[in-house]
């Protein structure tokens, strides 16, 4: 109960945190909403565009250094080219003042992404160096400078993409985050065959002894079990403890279930996948006795 | 920095996210066990201890009845008292498992005896589970020390049902008819027992045959079919009072009277001009109703738990077989198919089985199959077995078995045997005498 209550709250903690951050409707609203204005102009200055296009190529043959600050502009979102067409045609557009400061704006947006990115990056690049100082000691020297040497090129790869994968490098590392801890549940799952289940069923249907009584028991019998490393039983409660309670055959039945996992302790867990079965469920089912 | 505290809360989510998804798909491991084992239980029965001598030999003999029920119900099996390790404790100590667990049992009964006066007796007992290192179920019962033997049945029903879930069957008794004599002239008498075979007494002094004695399923009351002068009639027994009740006088009466499950109407079967049919008589107003109107020999007529139905056999189809039909006699219809003829259905207190007599080429057979004649299973067979009554719990059948009779012609024993629906375990109810028809009475009430 206690469980499941946290875990709606983390949810829906999640979900809301997920919707605040994920959906722009629900943030406050910010200068990124007024590129949109702009943009329903861009048509006015469609037919600029080209020539622009014309003029830039120009540019780049005349002057490299030029190109890269424009270049610099441009890793800013698709709004930033309007304006520059904007003021190269010199287009007379009443708010221009207003245009001004939302480049403004916009310029110092992915200003903080860019830091965000530096930040996240740089304690990963510092913690190298120190996990081999306490571990490696002998190789402290080749550590220092395999470590030096990777921030340095994610340095001068920043800085050459810093323009370019601004938004995006915070998405991938979100991305790998939250992929990463999808594919070591999935992997987990996956590891479970049907052989390791196997070899518990079998182990525990050994001891399970029943009555003829258990006929009576129309359900299956849910205990939680808990697990050592090594396979011996920490804990087995009967999880319908109302019906426990209020049932004599089942009551009966679950006793015996009970009796069954106490007895087959400890149990066969595959190896390597014991943390798997730290917590688990047993389900007994009283219907073979039907057949009997 | 703001965007920074943003992004790595959201980073801490997704993890709090994760652990809780795994979390979740940790729990959701699970392993179904749908077999087991359907053997009897090892238990352990440490004689009641006691302050004196007395109390000390009531305990002891406490403990043994208990004993012989339980393994006698073919669940439990009883490790000898000479294997246990540790010594009988009060119920009111928490024993050591560890000293039960090496002999495999699964289950421990202490118990105590104590004298409250010269005539009355506390008796107190435990049941633990070995395994769980857990009570479970304790009770305390004040009665006459001469009725020790009925408290012993009493806390054999409490640890059966605990332990199986079923109620238990042991605080009963059984009414049969006990024969003795030669065959040429046969004495049968009314007889009485406990369900073990103890306390046995006689009903009536043999001076008119009796047959077919049937318990009221709702009071302690028996019904049987008395031949007096040659003519039969239909006496009621109180059980409490000894009174006897003559019902009415039915010549032609062919089959036993048995009680309805209100225990207001009996149903029989009387023939008149070479056709047998069945009625039912009100006990209140003694009023008469024909059910069937056949040109066949219907008999062995059996209310369903719930009253609405019968069941009875009959050889409307040419051969002897189980017919079902409503209370009203409406709606018949044949039930079983198989091989050979069948007889005595008697219907299961719970309903879910019919037992029933089967003849097949010169053998009989006691069996039970499903109100449907679905699942047809024998249990017992012999030269001569018939007559099958139901605990009241209907897990265990009653029945009798003459054997086949020796080269000099005298007429072999009769005697009663009781077995689970099972059918692994017959045991053999030891009477002073041979034994026929018995008929299990319900739990006797406190």
């Amino acid at each position: 109960m206690i469980k499941s209550t946290f875990i709606s709250i983390g949810f829906h903690v999640f979900f809301i945190m997920v919707a605040y951050y994920g959906l722009p409707s629900f943030r406050v609203k910010e200068p990124v909403e007024l590129p949109i204005d702009i943009v329903e102009d861009t048509p006015i200055s469609s037919k600029t565009s080209l020539k622009l296009g014309e003029k830039k190529v120009k540019k780049v043959k005349k002057n490299k250094k030029e190109i890269k600050k424009e270049k610099v502009k441009k890793m800013s979102p698709p709004p930033l080219p309007s304006k520059k067409m904007i003021d190269k045609k010199n287009v007379e557009l009443k708010k221009k003042k207003e245009i001004r400061e939302i480049a403004q704006l916009i310029k110092k947006k992915p200003k903080p992404k860019i830091k965000k990115v530096k930040k996240i990056s740089i304690p990963r690049v510092e913690k190298k160096p120190e996990k081999i100082k306490n571990i490696q000691k002998q190789n402290l020297a080749k550590g220092i400078l395999n470590t030096l040497a990777k921030p340095q090129k994610n340095v001068e790869d920043n800085k050459k993409n810093k323009k370019q994968h601004n938004n995006t490098e915070i998405l991938k590392k979100i991305k790998k985050i939250a992929g990463n801890s999808n594919r070591q549940i999935q992997q987990t799952e996956i590891k479970l065959s049907i052989t390791d289940i196997n070899k518990i069923q079998n182990h525990v249907k050994k001891f399970w002894n029943v009555s003829y009584a258990a006929s009576e028991v129309k359900m299956v019998i849910t205990l939680k079990i808990s697990t050592s490393f090594d396979g011996s039983i920490k804990s087995v409660k009967i999880y319908d403890k109302n019906l426990y309670q209020k049932n004599k055959f089942y009551r009966a039945t679950a006793d015996t279930a009970r009796r069954a996992v106490l007895d087959s302790s400890p149990l066969p867990l595959p190896k390597g996948k014991e943390k798997k079965f730290e917590n688990f469920l047993f389900d007994f089912d009283p219907s073979f006795i039907n057949n009997y | 920095m703001g965007n920074y505290l943003n992004t790595s809360f959201l980073k801490v989510l997704i993890l709090i996210y994760s652990f809780l998804i795994s979390n979740v798909f940790a729990e959701d491991i699970r392993i179904k066990i749908n077999s087991g084992q359907v053997e009897p239980l090892p238990i352990a029965i440490a004689d009641f201890t006691g302050k004196d001598g007395k109390a000390n030999e009531i305990g002891r003999q406490i403990a043994e009845v208990i004993s012989n029920n339980l393994v006698g119900s073919g669940q439990f099996k009883a490790v000898e008292s000479a294997a246990f390790i540790a010594p009988p404790t009060s119920p009111s100590v928490r024993p050591n498992f560890t000293d039960w667990t090496p002999l495999g049992i699964k289950a421990l009964i202490t118990g105590s005896v104590k004298n409250i006066s010269a005539q009355e007796i506390e008796v107190e007992f435990r049941l633990w589970d070995i395994i769980a290192e857990t009570d479970l179920i304790g009770l305390r019962l004040s009665v006459d020390s001469k009725a020790w033997r009925r408290v012993a049945h009493i806390i054999s029903d409490e640890i059966f049902e605990r332990l199986s879930g079923d109620s238990g069957y042991f605080d009963t008794r059984i009414v049969y008819v006990a024969e003795s004599g030669p065959q040429n002239k046969r004495l049968k008498r009314l007889a009485i027992m406990d369900q073990d075979g103890e306390n046995h007494q006689y009903l009536t002094d043999g001076s008119f045959l009796v047959l077919t004695p049937r318990f009221s399923p709702t009071t302690q009351e028996i019904t049987y079919l008395a031949y007096f002068k040659n003519e039969p009639r239909v006496y009621i027994f109180n059980l409490e009072s000894g009174q006897q009740e003559l019902l009415g006088s039915f010549p032609g009466m062919t089959f036993a009277p048995r009680f309805s499950p209100l225990g207001d109407k009996i149903i029989m079967s009387l023939a008149e001009k070479g056709v047998t049919d069945i009625y039912t008589m009100n006990l209140n107003n003694q009023k008469v109703t024909r059910l069937t109107n056949s040109p066949s020999i219907d008999t062995s007529p059996s209310f369903s738990p719930n009253g609405k139905k019968i069941i009875f056999n009959s050889d409307r189809g040419g051969s002897q077989q189980i017919y079902i039909m409503d209370a009203n006699g409406r709606n018949v219809k044949r039930i079983s198919y198989g091989k050979g003829r069948y007889a005595t259905p008697v219907w299961a207190p719970k309903g879910e089985l019919i037992a029933f007599t089967k003849m097949l080429k010169n053998v009989f057979y006691i069996g039970v199959m499903s109100p449907d004649g679905s699942g047809e299973r024998l249990l017992a067979k012999g030269y001569l077995v018939e007559g099958p009554t139901w605990a009241p719990n209907g897990r265990v059948l009653m029945y009798f078995k003459q054997e086949a009779p020796v080269d000099d012609g005298k007429s072999s024993n009769v005697n009663l045997y009781k077995i689970d629906i099972t059918g692994f375990r017959e045991t053999r109810v030891i009477t002073p005498s041979d034994g026929s028809d018995p008929a299990w009475s319900p739990l006797i009430p406190n």
